[in-house]
C-alpha cells in the first residue's frame, strides 16, 4: 500500500531551533542507555525492568508458529511405512518442479503395500516453500515441517532422498492438526 | 638538556598510548555496545577465549587480527602510491594534533617545572586547525585515487563539507580567543580555574557551534554525506581494505579523542574540578611535601581532563546514534546560512561586550 507523505509540515519555531528537539531525542535515547545500562551488565546489580528480547540464536531458538512452512518432508505412519501412494499429485502441484517420485512397483505378494514410492526426492535449492504440495496431498504424506536451516556448502547435496525425507508423524501432529483444519475451512474432502 | 628530551618522551609516549593504544581499539568496542544498549540489544559478545566473553572486549583482538591478516587490495586503475598514500595522510595529523593539546598543568616534581603538554605553542589553537586541514588532503587522495565514481564522489561530498564547516570552527574560536586573550592552549586552560569562567558560560553559543562544526569536521552523523552508506556505499574509502580500511576507522576515532580534548580546553574548563581550584587542592595534600602533593595533584587533574574527555566521547556517541543524516543541500545550508552568520554575530556581540 503507497502511503502519503505530507513533506509540507509546518514547523513551530521551537522546532525549527532544532537543538530543543536534538536535547529531546538525546534525553530519550539516554534514558534507555542508563536503564539498560544497569540492566545487561550483570556486576552491577540494578534494576533489571526491563527485558531482553535478545536470542542468541545458535543456542536457543524461537518456537515458530505452526503455520510456519519450512522444508516438506514425507510423513512416515506408526506402522513405519511411508504414508504415500506415489500418486504424483504434489509433483504436479509444485510450481517449482522441485518434487521427483518414481513410484515402487507391487510384486503382488501379501501383506505387501499396494503402491509407495521407488525413489522420492525434494531439490531444497529449486523448492520455494509454498506448501502447494502440502495441500495436494490426499494421504497425508507430505508436510511441512518447522525446520528452516538448510544451508550447505554442495548445491547437489541440496537434493534430499526418500530416506532423508522421512519423518515419523508423531513429530508432525500439530502440523496435521493444522493442515486438516485448513482443508476443513475450505471445504476439501480429505 | 636531556632530562627535558626524556620528559618529552614521555609525555609523547603517555599520549601515543592513550590514543592510539587506548582509545582508538576501546571506541570500536564501545561504539557497538554503546549503540546496543541505547537500543535495547545486547551487541558484541561472541569473541571468546575459552570460553571467557568479557563483555565483548576480544572482539577488540578479533577485529585488529582480522585486519592485519585481510587482503590489501588495489583495485585495476587505481593509483597504487596515492592509494596507499591517503590513509596515512588521513591518519597522521590526527594524532599529531594532540602535540599542542595540553592534558594538565605546570607542577613542580623534583625543583623541575614540567609542563603537561609536549609542544607548547604560541599558536597553539592555529596549529591545531592547520594540521586538521591537512587530514582532508587524505580524504580527497584516497577518493581521486580509488578510481571509483562512489569514492570520488564521497571525496568531493568531504571537500565541500570540511572547507564548509571549518569556516565556522574558525570563527566560532575568535570569540574564545576574545575572551581568554591568548591562544595557547595552556593560558586558555589556565584562565579556567573558576567554575563560572568556563568557556561555556562566557560563549554558550560558540560552545554550540564549535561542537556542531567539529562533529561534521569529523564526518560523522548526523553529517556523514561523504561516507553515506546508504547513498555511497562507504564513500571515500569504499575501495580500502585490511589495515588501510583500519587506518581511517581509526584516524575517525582518535578525531574524535582529539574534538573531545579541544572542546574540554576551550569550552569545559579543561583539568580544572568545578568549585575547587588548584590551590585548595595543593592545600589538601600539603602534608606530602612538595614533590608528592604536585604529583597527586598531578595526577587528579590529568584524571579529571580525561574524565572530560570521555564525557564529550559519549554525547558524540549518544548525538551519533540518536540523530538521522542530514540531507546533503541541508548541511550547506546549516554550515553557510546560519552557521557561518551566526558565528560572525557571536563574534559582535563578544566585542561589544568586552568594550
Amino acid at each position: 500500500m503507497a502511503y502519503y507523505v505530507n513533506r509540507n509540515v509546518k514547523l513551530t519555531f521551537w522546532e525549527k531551533i532544532y537543538i530543543p528537539e536534538i536535547i529531546r531525542g538525546m534525553i530519550i535515547t539516554s534514558r534507555h542507555f542508563f536503564s539498560n545500562l544497569f540492566g545487561f551488565i550483570p556486576f552491577l546489580a540494578g534494576k533489571k525492568d526491563r527485558k531482553i528480547f535478545t536470542v542468541y540464536y545458535p543456542e536457543e531458538m524461537v518456537e515458530y508458529p505452526i503455520a510456519y512452512r519450512g522444508r516438506p518432508v514425507l510423513a512416515i505412519n506408526e506402522k513405519g511405512n511411508f504414508n504415500c501412494v506415489a500418486c504424483g499429485l504434489c509433483e504436479a502441484a509444485c510450481p517449482a518442479y522441485c518434487i521427483d517420485i518414481t513410484p515402487g512397483c507391487n510384486s503382488g505378494k501379501q501383506n505387501e503395500l499396494e503402491r509407495f514410492p521407488d525413489k522420492f526426492s525434494i531439490d531444497y535449492a529449486i523448492c520455494i516453500f509454498c506448501g502447494n504440495c502440502e495441500e495436494a496431498c490426499p494421504e497425508e504424506a507430505i508436510f511441512m515441517s518447522n525446520d528452516c536451516e538448510i544451508s550447505m556448502l554442495d548445491r547437489r547435496k541440496m537434493k534430499y532422498n526418500k530416506e532423508q525425507l522421512s519423518t515419523p508423524i508423531s513429530e508432525l501432529k500439530d502440523r496435521v492438526e493444522f493442515v486438516r483444519n485448513m482443508n476443513a475451512k475450505w471445504n476439501f474432502r480429505n | 638538556m636531556l632530562l627535558d628530551f626524556g620528559i618529552t618522551l614521555l609525555k609523547v609516549l603517555f599520549i601515543l598510548g592513550v590514543t592510539v593504544g587506548f582509545f582508538a581499539p576501546i571506541l570500536t568496542w564501545v561504539e557497538r555496545k554503546q549503540s546496543a544498549i541505547m537500543q535495547d540489544r545486547i551487541g558484541a559478545n561472541r569473541a571468546d577465549i575459552l570460553g571467557f566473553r568479557a563483555l565483548g572486549l576480544f572482539h577488540i583482538m578479533a577485529d585488529g587480527l582480522k585486519m592485519f591478516t585481510k587482503e590489501d587490495f588495489i583495485p585495476r586503475g587505481a593509483n597504487p602510491v596515492l592509494h596507499t598514500l591517503s590513509p596515512i595522510v588521513a591518519l597522521i595529523p590526527a594524532i599529531i594534533t594532540f602535540a599542542v593539546v595540553p592534558f594538565g598543568g605546570v607542577y613542580e616534581i623534583f625543583g623541575k617545572q614540567v609542563n603537561l603538554v609536549i609542544a607548547d605553542l604560541d599558536v597553539g589553537i592555529l596549529f591545531v586547525f592547520a594540521i586538521a586541514s591537512i587530514a582532508t588532503y587524505g580524504y580527497v587522495i584516497a577518493g581521486w585515487s580509488s578510481n571509483n565514481n562512489w569514492s570520488l564522489l564521497g571525496s568531493m561530498r568531504t571537500t565541500a563539507q570540511m572547507i564548509s564547516y571549518e569556516v565556522t570552527m574558525g570563527l566560532t574560536i575568535i570569540g574564545v580567543l576574545m575572551v581568554y586573550e591568548s591562544m595557547k592552549l595552556t593560558e586558555i586552560g589556565a584562565a579556567q580555574e573558576s567554575f563560572f569562567h568556563w568557556g561555556v558560560f562566557m560563549q554558550p553559543l560558540g560552545f554550540i557551534m564549535f561542537l556542531t562544526a567539529s562533529i561534521a569536521e569529523n564526518k560523522r552523523i548526523p553529517f556523514d554525506a561523504p561516507e553515506a552508506e546508504s547513498e555511497l556505499v562507504a564513500g571515500y574509502f569504499t575501495e580500502y581494505s585490511g589495515l588501510k580500511f583500519g587506518m581511517f576507522f581509526m584516524a575517525e576515532f582518535i578525531e574524535m579523542v582529539t574534538i573531545s580534548a579541544i572542546v574540554t580546553i576551550l569550552f569545559f574548563g579543561a583539568w580544572h574540578i568545578p568549585f575547587i581550584g588548584t590551590a585548595t587542592l595543593f592545600s589538601l595534600f600539603d602534608f606530602l611535601g612538595t614533590t608528592g602533593s604536585n604529583i597527586v595533584v598531578m595526577l587528579i587533574h590529568v584524571g579529571v581532563f580525561f574524565t572530560k574527555v570521555v564525557f564529550f566521547i559519549w554525547f558524540q556517541m549518544t548525538i551519533r546514534w540518536t540523530l538521522p543524516r542530514f540531507r546533503y543541500d541541508q548541511i550547506m545550508d546549516l554550515g553557510w546560512k546560519i552557521l557561518l552568520p551566526l558565528s560572525l554575530a557571536n563574534i559582535f556581540v563578544t566585542g561589544f561586550i568586552l568594550i
